[in-house]
């Protein structure tokens, strides 16, 4: 009984520490409900609900005060979110494999010094690269295009490094086996290894589309059309441009930080194996 | 080795490679080159070589200390942030289940239940707000009860995992001096022991905790108290003490044998002796890792957090060096110096990693 007890008391511990973690969500909800003239009142929860405020943000009603639309596109902020990060994925995990492949699976001349070279890129800070970065997209033409925010990030020295820390380990055997068999190099990465390594996969695409789902900056500086902007570049000039209405603002982000936690608790248990596995070999 | 290989390997390695050039070291090379021009975006410019005379102005430029010196001070939260993960990754680790199993959905429903109704007896007496709160924590209770740890590990992850322009556009909205979520959970605090506080400025404020202190002149100091670096500090510690850090710290932990402790308990070491005898030594190797991976991070950030929530304001205040290489490159449209800038602290970055790297293998071999 004394043991049930403390686990009980840790229990509440625990709780108590999740409530101070998720109070800002819930002030968030709060706030993105309620009537604008109610935003500075001290309260979590509005007096006069108003959910409307979310149908005013997918601009499905219009926005009180002005009796107008607003002049915002949501719904295609987020498909543009959605497509920029589902390609940048599927292209990254791709390359990112193939890759690790010829770096952990083939043997051969300079192998190992060309992976240094690729590791040692890691330590470059992103910002040393984003201003001459820019310049070789205008040079090539991709400023403001779809292409110029998918493909500089479709390659990834990162990927690449954990990849390989999941692939190094399959033993040997299984290729040689597969080898013995006739297989070739393309039939022993499609049909051995990249089942054999699904966990690092998993979780090298969970990474990499949250991450460019949620990329800020690059986008910051290629998006110069409407039709392009992002959710974090939408979000941002709706902040400048309806700052005053809070309630709104926050309906946005309700509606962008959902998914992400639907996303998130689905896909949890591969994440965090993936993570611990890929950090402790790292 | 079978050089026979090499046309089998580059034809994987090509798609990558090619990017990898494109998109890496292609701008390395502009990067590095750039800084010793006066390469700028301003058409009337022509180009010409400058030699060293960018980072010599950058040694001489005051806003690069009071840049640099900002920089470091958010970094301060570091520390905070990482025993916190390491506090949430043993406190996860420890039992949850019941001496019966067959309890655990019990109590579960039963949390659940008292929650909701006292939620519902809540609402109906006219305080919505406690309701709303002791709603969500019967939930998560009821959630941890059934689920165990998983549940409060998955909560803790939260903010990390939606980190980025929505979560700081919500915390300077709970930052608002007048209606935001903390000041008024402050006066409220305070009105219990009869005070009138007006709450600290936050984002508005230049004040420091190391404003007593006596800073030169063009670091424009407002003095000592809370102000817009510790709102973005706070904010910082709050995304980040159950993110990836506390799930390696987690993974750490599992790897400390059992019988290590099972001996030192045997020897009557206390829960403090054993977490500074036993698993604090073997949790080195991560602490060490998570340590140079967050220093590495806590150099090059503070972008995002200038450009959504205050340009890097008040006066300057939470300008970073990250900010200040877009300002350069991106508003002032001066590359050739912004590209100095970056250069310099990608040294600064290397220099300290190395630091940190002899250190660790020192204490390693202690």
């Amino acid at each position: 009984m004394a043991r049930d007890f403390r686990t009980l008391l840790k229990h509440l511990l625990m709780v108590f520490l999740a409530i101070a973690m998720v109070l800002p969500f819930l002030w968030m909800v709060g706030a993105s409900l309620k009537p604008n003239a109610e935003i500075a009142h001290p309260s979590l929860v509005p007096e006069h609900a108003q959910p409307v405020n979310y149908a005013i943000v997918l601009q499905r009603a219009p926005d009180p005060h002005t009796g107008r639309i607003l002049e915002l596109d949501f719904p295609k902020w987020y498909f543009n979110s959605f497509f920029v990060a589902a390609w940048v994925t599927s292209l990254q995990v791709m390359t990112s494999a193939l890759a690790a492949f010829a770096f952990s699976r083939l043997t051969w001349r300079g192998r190992d010094t060309v992976f240094l070279l690729y590791l040692g890129t890691m330590m470059i800070p992103s910002l040393v690269l984003m201003l001459p970065n820019y310049q070789v997209m205008v040079r090539l033409g991709l400023v403001n295009s779809y292409s110029g925010l998918i493909l500089p990030m479709a390659f990834s020295a990162f990927g690449t490094f954990l990849l390989r820390q999941f692939m190094i380990v399959v033993p040997r055997s299984y290729d040689e086996a597969a080898e013995m068999d006739g297989a070739g190099p393309l039939q022993v990465f499609l049909d051995v290894i990249l089942p054999l390594t699904r966990p690092g996969l998993i979780t090298l695409a969970i990474l990499t589309f949250l991450g460019n789902f949620q990329s800020f900056f690059w986008p910051l500086v290629m998006v110069k059309d409407e039709y392009l902007r992002t959710l974090p570049i939408g979000l941002l000039l709706f902040q400048t441009d309806y700052g005053q209405q809070t309630e709104l603002i926050m309906a946005a982000t309700v509606m962008n930080i959902v998914p992400l936690i639907v996303l998130f608790v689905v896909m949890q248990k591969q994440l965090v194996s993936g993570i611990q596995l890929g950090g402790i070999k790292g | 080795m079978k050089p026979r290989r090499l046309p089998t390997a580059l034809l994987f390695l090509a798609p990558n490679l090619l990017g990898f050039l494109v998109f890496t070291l292609v701008p390395v090379g502009l990067s590095l080159a750039g800084s010793f021009t006066n390469w700028s975006l301003r058409p009337a410019v022509p180009l010409h070589f400058a030699g060293w005379d960018n980072y010599a102005r950058l040694f001489q430029d005051r806003d690069f200390y009071f840049y640099l010196y900002n920089t470091f001070y958010l970094m301060l939260a570091l520390p905070f942030s990482i025993a916190g993960a390491l506090l949430l990754a043993v406190l996860l680790h420890g039992r949850f289940s019941f001496a019966r199993p067959r309890r655990a959905p019990v109590l579960a429903a039963a949390s659940a239940a008292i929650a909701l109704g006292s939620a519902a007896v809540l609402a109906l007496t006219g305080s919505p707000n406690l309701a709303y709160v002791v709603g969500a924590l019967g939930l998560i209770a009821a959630l941890g009860i059934r689920f165990g740890p998983v549940a409060y590990r998955t909560v803790f992850y939260l903010p990390y995992f939606t980190a980025g322009a929505a979560t700081i556009i919500l915390w300077s909205q709970l930052y608002n001096p007048n209606f935001g979520l903390i000041n008024q959970g402050l006066r409220h605090l305070a009105a219990f022991g009869g005070w009138h506080v007006a709450g600290p400025g936050w984002l508005t404020s230049t004040r420091s905790l190391l404003g007593f202190l006596p800073w030169p002149a063009h670091f424009n100091n407002g003095g000592f108290g809370l102000g817009a670096r510790e709102a973005i500090m706070l904010m910082g510690v709050w995304g980040a003490v159950g993110g990836n850090n506390m799930i390696l710290f987690l993974a750490g932990l599992a790897n400390v044998p059992p019988e290590l402790h099972e001996a030192a308990e045997i020897d009557g070491a206390g829960a403090w002796a054993r977490f500074r005898h036993v698993t604090w030594p073997q949790l080195a190797p991560t602490t060490f890792f998570v340590v140079v991976i967050s220093v590495i991070g806590g150099l090059q950030g503070g972008f995002e957090q200038a450009r959504l929530m205050t340009f890097g304001g008040p006066a300057g205040a939470t300008t970073t060096l990250s900010y200040y290489i877009y300002q350069q490159g991106f508003e002032r449209l001066d590359l050739g110096y912004g590209s100095a800038i970056a250069w310099v602290l990608f040294v600064l970055v290397f220099g300290l990693t190395l630091l940190q790297w002899r250190h660790g293998a020192r204490d390693g071999t202690d």
